[in-house]
């Protein structure tokens, strides 16, 4: 039996907007996420172990504990050799369905997310790269400045819809759109 | 409308990401203590006017539990600390 | 002059022509108008009836504190009422309605009470409409809240929308005035994020109503170079349309931004209000001063405003409040509106002036004009628009012809924001007034909030105390320095509490007609107290909250008891500084963004399969499913069950909570957690979990699985699955720190589905690979297996339903696929989905027990579990407290079943349980139905209840009693299991 994957947001996203604008809204289809949940003590070992590998994206949880993305690997693989990178130091839980990330890039990112973030977006309080469990609106997620003006939110699936709805209502001014990834050629 | 905790590991926070839990100066009592203390740690509450330890929950961040200490009359934070490192410790 | 508006002075754009309406009339405003200043030009000076009187008035300021004013502006859906006109922007198109009159604004019949009022003093509702009670909800409080009303609220649901947003900044600057101005040059070029708020649509404050020069330039335009600077700062965001509301904890404020309620059709991609969360490092409240009102006979005339009010609308807006103007002073600052009313040609008819030794003013402009010293206004004629004022010096009287009357009585800082969080104001005996005492370090005041009136005392002190902030702040500052000041205002006055010699009513708050000696009434009643005497007379208790009369109110109960306005202290400042609608502060969490929607993975599949859903909790949750011919939940539910029960289900199940753990200590660890023994779970095998609270009572139920020596699988109900994982979360951090042990949430991880039924294996079994035959895979098994294709998953032996069932969990994505698969494989075995209300029927059929049985009053053994409880385990969660007396005690009430003697007879949740003969009564109550449903197997209805010792006494009659439905009905004690008792199905 071939048994197919459906994306959670399949059915709300389609084919996305029609025009892709300056403020966008990205939703890569497929995404590798594992919890890694460190030893006592191991803390370090882990980071150090993170950094060993190279091409793995960690974003903070709590303290011994993050989320590990890969944009290339699938959820098993990832989980394999977080398993073989991380033996007695931490315990690694793959979350590949049960996390969805969604990226919004564009000029007035900041002011489309301060409608439901609290903390200090200026580029200032918030260097790319850092990471951190918030609240946007109703909803936990996992918050993340992937680029100069690019965020990225991991939200726990069965809340996907409803975040999704969420940043669409809170990017309505600046006209933002949305799409899976691969949907819509760049504007430029 | 709004304040603020300070999370010792996720950063300045609105208390909505906050839940409270109550004193955190309470210890378990061992199995066999005596009846009075289990009822005490169970049941009885200080309600104290001013300053006050609470265990605060950052339920949208870390999850950590947290030790608030802070004025119950002006609000006022004095610390936020990690409350299982208390705990450790055995400050509570 | 066209109407009142004068030829040349102004700010307003006379290019631009805006037509609106009030009450159906057609007028014309010009852009940088508000509505009062469009109505005033137009002559329109009545605008409302007063609240208790209805009295006929008219402007009294030109900004927030208004308290007459206020209009109902817009139509349809879009209608706000109680806007003060004051500070309505003016738009074309605008429609605005007067309010609190009936049937016109002209003929009012509600002025009647105005003839009544000796019978209308302070107390007067509260002494009058006191028997019987019960005519005061149905018959006293209708009537007078109908003649009493202000505008009303539309009914239809608000088509706009709003939002709210957060920011941070070093520096808050509340007011763009002089003050505020040179405050944010001064951080603003030091490098700080500041933000300037400003409630007007245009910025500048005060300087847009001066007259006097400030270097080489006027004030206006002064302010205009000022912004221009500050529009090039990128660190700098003037907030104008901003009203910053509220001062919370942690130096977050609150403010509203009227974003789009300045034009006839807003932008459907703009809220037209944003509620602003503005956490700031530091903050300056730099709002600026109240002119007070004096209290003097006839003083709620229209036409009698604040002399500042009148300076206001003819220095900013170009508008002269009449044509020929009285001033009422008891300070220097009424003769300055009298020299800029006069220089723009506005007759000026005399200067009132309580003060014999009032120093004299030589100004070119005033002349001509008659100054009246140590004299009082006693009254004031005039219809809807004032036409004599009547004054009295040494015992002699005058009347005097005008068509206005700018009253000046003294200043008050305007300190709200200052005071919401605890602090006092402060007398002041320097400046007669209230002023704001040291809050702290977040939040300083600045220039004439702080009682530094003249504009080159603002100009420096907002300069000096940005410098000061930003040198705190780690910023190297220099303060900004202003051009000098031309001719400045002499602030100072003698105060004057009330003017004596009242021929008619002296109003304190005009919005409540509260009188001078309502006052007095208060304090003979014994209702002296500041905050007593506010809600005996409801002086402050307004839309306007006092800020006019507060002060007034304060100096008068000081001088009627011979203190200090000092000891009687004014009524606390608490937030809103002015109204914010509820619109702003729902922001976008209403209708679907209320509360976020959960969505199970298997949602798709069970959509396909026609599901109603059911909210439970944020999930949305498939509760039956309708098939062809079926028209009420019964008859789907009916059958979803009996087709478990004969044959194979698949039912939703991924809501349950899921929680992976880990560590050395992990037994251990839930071993603590729950009451029953889990050390010794073997690997492979999953085992009912119970778990109390500290008080030995019930607190969630659920599975736990093992599948390595360190790591275990825990399910909790869905509707505790966040308390669950933060209760667990507690006891390893807090209560147990020292145990090796780790967790997190995998529940949105797994689609998870209960195959239940005889022929469940069979359907299984097609699309796994493991064997799973009841040799291979006994009950209470857990493992992870091989789909068909390669796709891994876990799999559970376990059943909610008493039939052999088994939990299937796969990866989300997969989850719709493999449901479809599995209908596919069960076509053949007669296979349905079933929802909600089947899954609840079948377990009430075998006994099972949810929350409705654990309803945080139930011991295990209350629920029959009571063998459960390990004696063994040294500690646990609950042990302690669930020995003691009143939790072992013979008479609690036990879980049993019942089911009704005659079998058509219904029986439903919540119904008490009495003895056969037993008057209903709380001594008499035997117990309660904690879960009732028809059951399709039995042919009838059957409950489980908690009876007072209920095991002894299977087989007794008991009536169940249900006073919501009126019903009794004769059940019969049974054991809490209705189906399979011996449980042969389950393990086959
Ligand atoms: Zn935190």
């Amino acid at each position: 039996m071939l048994f197919q994957s459906r994306h959670p947001l399949e059915s709300k996203i389609g084919s996305g907007s029609s025009i892709r604008a300056v403020d966008h809204l990205e939703i890569p289809r497929s995404v590798a996420i594992a919890t890694v949940l460190s030893h006592p003590d191991e803390t370090a070992a882990v980071v150090a172990g993170f950094a060993a590998a190279g091409d793995l994206v960690m974003r903070n949880v709590a303290p011994g504990e993050w989320l590990v993305l890969s944009h290339i690997e699938r959820s098993d693989s990832l989980e394999r050799r977080l398993s073989g990178l991380l033996t007695d130091i931490a315990d690694v839980v793959d979350q590949s369905e049960g996390r969805v990330l969604l990226r919004l890039s564009g000029p007035n990112v900041r002011r489309i997310l301060a409608k439901g973030v609290a903390i200090d977006l200026d580029p200032s309080a918030f260097a790319i790269g850092q990471s951190v469990n918030l609240r946007c609106g109703h909803i936990a997620v996992n918050f993340a400045r992937s680029g100069e003006n690019e965020f990225e939110l991991v939200v726990m699936r069965s809340f996907a819809e409803s975040l999704l709805e969420d940043l669409l209502l809170m990017g309505r001014e600046f006209d933002l759109s949305y799409g899976f990834s691969g949907g819509l050629a760049d504007p430029d | 409308m709004a304040s603020l905790i300070h999370c010792p590991h996720c950063g300045i926070r609105p208390k909505e990401e906050f839940t409270v839990r109550g004193d955190a100066s309470l210890v378990r009592p061992e199995p066999d203590a005596s009846d009075e203390a289990w009822h005490e740690y169970v049941h009885i509450r200080a309600n104290p006017r001013g300053r006050t330890r609470e265990h605060w929950q950052h339920l949208y961040g870390c999850r950590r539990f947290l030790v608030v200490e802070r004025d119950t009359v002006t609000h006022e934070v004095y610390s936020v600390t990690d409350g299982a490192a208390a705990a450790r410790g055995g400050s509570r | 002059m066209t109407g009142y508006r004068l030829p040349n002075s102004g700010l307003v754009d006379r290019a631009a022509t805006l037509e609106f309406r009030f009450d159906g009339k057609r007028f014309t405003g010009h852009a940088g108008d508000t509505l009062a200043s469009a109505l005033l030009a137009n002559d329109q000076l009545l605008l409302a009836r007063s609240f208790k009187y209805h009295r006929p008035r008219g402007l009294v300021t030109a900004g927030v504190s208004e308290p007459n004013a206020l209009m109902t502006i817009g139509s349809g859906a879009r209608t706000d009422a109680n806007t003060r006109a004051t500070v309505a922007e003016l738009y074309a198109g605008l429609e605005a309605r007067s309010q609190n009159n009936w049937p016109s604004l002209k003929h009012d019949v509600g002025a009647l009470n105005n003839l009544l009022s000796p019978f209308l003093s302070a107390g007067f509702y509260y002494k009058t409409f006191m028997w019987p009670a019960a005519f005061w909800e149905k018959l006293y409080e209708p009537l007078i809240r109908r003649a009493a009303g202000l505008g009303r609220a539309v009914l239809e649901s608000d088509p706009e929308s709003y939002e709210k947003c957060w920011t941070h900044c070093d520096l808050l600057i509340v007011g763009s005035g002089p003050a505020g101005l040179s405050a944010a040059l001064t951080a603003g070029r030091a490098g700080l994020r500041v933000v300037l708020a400003e409630q007007d649509f245009r910025l500048g404050g005060a300087l847009l109503s001066e007259t006097t020069t400030i270097g080489e330039q006027t004030a206006p335009a002064f302010a205009e170079t000022v912004l221009s600077e500050l529009g090039t700062l990128p660190n700098v965001t003037l907030m104008p349309r901003t009203t910053v509301f509220g001062w919370y904890d942690d130096n977050v404020f609150g403010a509203v931004e009227r974003v789009q309620k300045h034009v006839a059709q807003p932008l459907a991609k703009l809220p037209v209000e944003r509620l602003w969360r503005i956490a700031a490092k530091r903050a300056l409240l730099a709002t600026g001063a109240e002119e007070r009102p004096l209290v003097f006979g006839g003083n709620d005339r229209p036409g009698v405003m604040t002399a500042s009010a009148i300076g206001t609308y003819a220095n900013r807006f170009g508008v002269a409040a009449g044509k020929s103007v009285a001033i009422f002073t008891n300070g220097n600052a009424g003769y300055r509106t009298a020299e800029d009313l006069a220089r723009q040609g506005v007759g000026i008819t005399a200067i009132i002036d309580t003060r014999a030794d009032a120093p004299s003013r030589s100004a070119e402009a005033l002349k001509d004009v008659r100054i009246i010293k140590g004299a009082g206004i006693i009254d004031t004629m005039g219809g809807q628009r004032l036409n004599k004022l009547v004054f009295e010096r040494s015992g002699y009287e005058e009347v005097i012809a005008c068509d206005a009357i700018g009253m000046s009585g003294g200043f008050n800082p305007v300190i709200h924001l200052a005071c919401q969080r605890g602090a006092r104001p402060v007398w002041s005996v320097e400046l007669d007034t209230f002023v704001a005492p040291d809050v702290g370090g977040g939040l300083s005041i600045v220039g004439a909030a702080a009682g530094r009136y003249s504009l080159s005392a603002c100009l420096a002190d907002g300069a000096e105390k940005a410098a000061t902030i930003a040198a705190d702040l780690g910023f190297a500052a220099t303060s900004y320095e202003a051009p000098a000041v031309g001719e400045e205002v002499d602030p100072s006055f003698t105060a004057l509490w009330y003017v004596p010699g009242a021929k008619s009513k002296a109003f304190v708050d005009f919005q409540n007609d509260v009188q001078a000696r309502d006052l007095g009434l208060a304090l003979r009643e014994g209702f002296g107290h500041v905050e007593h005497a506010k809600r005996y007379t409801t002086n402050g208790m307004a839309t306007d909250q006092g800020k006019l009369s507060g002060v007034n109110a304060a100096g008068i109960l000081a001088g009627m008891r011979g203190v200090s306005p000092a000891e009687v202290g004014i009524t606390t400042f608490r937030p809103f500084y002015t109204p914010v609608s509820f619109g702003a502060l729902a922001g976008t969490a209403r209708d679907m963004h209320a509360a976020p929607k959960r969505v199970s993975p298997l949602h798709g599949w069970a959509e396909r399969n026609g599901a109603v859903f059911v909210e439970a909790g944020l999930w949305y949750r498939s509760s039956w499913f309708p098939r062809e011919g079926e028209k009420t939940w019964r008859q789907a539910t009916d059958r979803e069950v009996l087709n478990v029960r004969e044959n194979v289900g698949l039912c939703d199940v991924s809501t349950l909570g899921k929680i992976e753990v880990f560590g050395s200590d992990a037994a251990e660890f839930l071993n603590r957690l729950y009451c029953n023994p889990m050390a010794k779970l073997p690997i492979g095998k999953a085992r009912y979990g119970l778990m109390l609270r500290e008080d030995g009572i019930v607190y969630d139920d659920g599975t736990v699985s093992r599948f390595g020596e360190n790591h275990f699988f825990v399910t909790t109900t869905t509707g505790l699955a966040a308390g669950v994982l933060s209760h667990m979360e507690y006891c390893a951090q807090i209560l147990w720190p020292e145990l090796d042990v780790r967790f997190t949430s995998v529940t949105d991880q797994w689609a998870q589905m209960s195959i239940a039924g005889p022929k469940a294996r069979d359907v299984v079994q097609a699309l796994v690979e493991d064997d799973i035959s009841n040799k291979a895979f006994p009950y209470l098994s857990a493992g992870v297996v091989t789909l068909k294709g390669g796709l891994k998953a876990r799999l559970f032996r376990i059943s909610f339903s008493g039939e052999l069932a088994f939990e299937l969990a796969v990866p989300a994505s997969f989850g719709e696929s493999v449901a479809d698969a599995v209908m596919e494989a069960g076509r053949a075995h007669g296979i349905c989905a079933y929802g909600l209300e089947a899954l609840n029927v079948l377990r009430l059929e075998k006994g099972y027990v949810t929350h409705a049985e654990f309803d945080g009053r139930v011991t295990p053994d209350d629920a029959g579990f009571g063998r459960m409880v390990s004696a063994q385990k040294l500690d646990f969660i609950g042990k302690r407290l669930s020995t003691r007396y009143g939790l072992t005690a013979a008479d609690r009430m036990q879980m049993v079943g019942l089911k009704p003697v005659e079998k058509d007879k219904t029986i439903r949740a919540g119904a008490h349980l009495l003895k056969e003969g037993a008057k209903p009564s709380t001594i008499n109550d035997q117990g309660y139905v904690s879960s009732a449903s028809f059951s399709p197997v039995l042919d009838h209805d059957i409950a489980l209840a908690f009876l007072k010792s209920g095991r002894e006494r299977y087989g007794e009659r008991i009536v169940v009693w249900d006073r919501l439905k009126n019903e009794e009905t004769v059940a019969e004690v049974c054991e809490p299991v209705f189906v399979d008792t011996q449980s042969t199905k389950l393990k086959v």
